[in-house]
């Protein structure tokens, strides 16, 4: 990312080259159309070309999964009425201890440990990460009361995180 | 767990957060909780980081064709910032296909068919510039839109945590005022039947009678944090009632309280 802060072209095309597999994937999953998700795509790789300095520090994966995100949600909340409001990617921490640890974290580690979640925790998760909904919306599509959303996807979160904490420890 | 029953709920509250999944009606609530409280704000540095690499599993293997054209894109778009994808695509595709016409030949008949094909090739060209147009006014004005909200966001949050806010307990929350701004910050209000919405009522100063504010509905949970338009340093007392969605121009049920400001 210094050389990239750099403007170093060559750097630039490497972290293409590394990340737009996790970009594309989350766009093409939020938006469900492959025109849009490459036109998003490359709108997230310009913004960090164009500002390196959006990311500050921490974990990269988790920077960059927020950053895709919260791009992918401004093209629903076009679509759509039941948006839910943004995470700001620069909201700050005052702890870096977890970025350490996650940083070693990489996709078949997150697919793992969402498998290895109650069916009912993963589906709201996953349903809240990629749909791009509240968590009433959530409640209203699944039927699941309200409540009942809120505690699994707490739940679900604390049960994650111990599982990918344990699979970076092992 | 140690948590009562409330904290528990403002840390599924958090949770949700993490995730993204927070309705905007919940937004100042649960940041002015965060603010306000260290734990909350550990449990959501704790889980906002696992909800983010939630996007991970995403991530797909790309077919080399589309990875190679995606990636000439980013290339050549970071190479000149100032062209942007839509026209830049547009523009592309339109010197691939001038240049298969160039080769066509001098013959009156090709001529007769590059002109015709032009005309078409130049229609769909300015349609697609016309889109790309469209599409960016749309989104300037939404990222204008989302930044005005941001903004009224951002400076209710900073008057619901000021330590010089003046509070009024009011039945299930407070009216919070602070300089011109005023608010009803509310929750487990009891969900209305269809038809029916809550509504704020104001007397000003000097004055005597209720005069019809601002109608909500609270979220599912029933928590509701609403600013009122009026200038409060010009309000005596803040109200509130059921009515017919829409509103009234008077009460038209007991009022759930009236809060005078002193």
């Amino acid at each position: 990312m210094e050389r990239v802060r750099a403007r170093d072209p060559v750097a630039f095309e490497h972290m293409y080259d590394a990340y737009h597999r996790l970009v594309f994937g989350i766009a093409l999953r939020m938006l469900t159309d492959t025109t849009t998700a490459e036109d998003l795509t490359q709108s997230v790789f310009l913004k960090i070309w164009t500002s390196p300095d959006s990311f500050r520090d921490g974990n990269f994966n988790a920077w960059l999964s927020r950053v895709t995100r919260n791009r992918a949600l401004d093209v629903l909340r076009s679509r759509a009425a039941h948006m839910p409001v943004e995470i700001p990617a620069d909201i700050p921490t005052e702890g870096n201890l977890d970025d350490i640890v996650f940083a070693k974290i990489d996709s078949q580690c997150v697919r793992a440990a969402l498998a290895a979640l109650p069916g009912e925790q993963r589906a709201l998760i996953e349903m809240g990460f990629f749909g791009g909904v509240t968590h009433e919306e959530i409640a209203r599509r699944t039927g699941v009361p309200l409540g009942t959303v809120k505690t699994r996807i707490r739940s679900g979160l604390r049960r994650l995180r111990a599982d990918l904490q344990s699979a970076v420890s092992r | 767990m140690s948590d009562t029953p409330d904290r528990d709920a403002m840390l599924e509250l958090v949770a949700a957060y993490a995730l993204g999944v927070l309705p905007r009606s919940e937004h100042a609530l649960v940041t002015a909780y965060l603010l306000a409280d260290p734990q909350a704000r550990a449990e959501f540095e704790a889980l906002r980081p696992v909800a983010d690499l939630v996007g991970l599993a995403a991530e797909e293997p790309v077919d080399s064709g589309r990875t190679a054209r995606m990636k000439q894109r980013v290339l050549a778009a970071a190479r000149t910032p100032a062209v942007v994808s839509a026209s830049g695509t547009a523009r592309r595709t339109g010197g691939e296909r001038s240049s298969w016409f160039v080769g066509a030949g001098l013959a009156a008949a090709a001529a007769v068919v590059f002109a015709f094909v032009s005309t078409i090739q130049n229609f769909s060209l300015r349609s697609d510039l016309a889109n790309a147009n469209s599409r960016a006014a749309s989104l300037q004005a939404q990222i204008a839109q989302n930044e005005r909200v941001r903004m009224r966001d951002r400076e209710m949050v900073a008057d619901l945590i000021a330590t010089d806010a003046q509070r009024f307990p009011v039945p299930q929350g407070e009216v919070i005022k602070r300089g011109t701004h005023v608010y009803l910050t509310l929750h487990s209000l009891p969900p209305l039947p269809r038809g029916r919405v809550y509504q704020a009522w104001t007397i000003a100063k000097g004055g005597k009678t209720l005069a019809p504010s601002i109608v909500f509905t609270p979220s599912t949970a029933g928590n509701a944090v609403v600013a009122l338009p009026e200038n409060a340093e010009a309000l005596a007392v803040v109200a509130l009632s059921v009515e017919p969605e829409g509103g009234s121009k008077a009460p038209t049920t007991k009022a759930l309280f009236v809060r005078p400001l002193t």
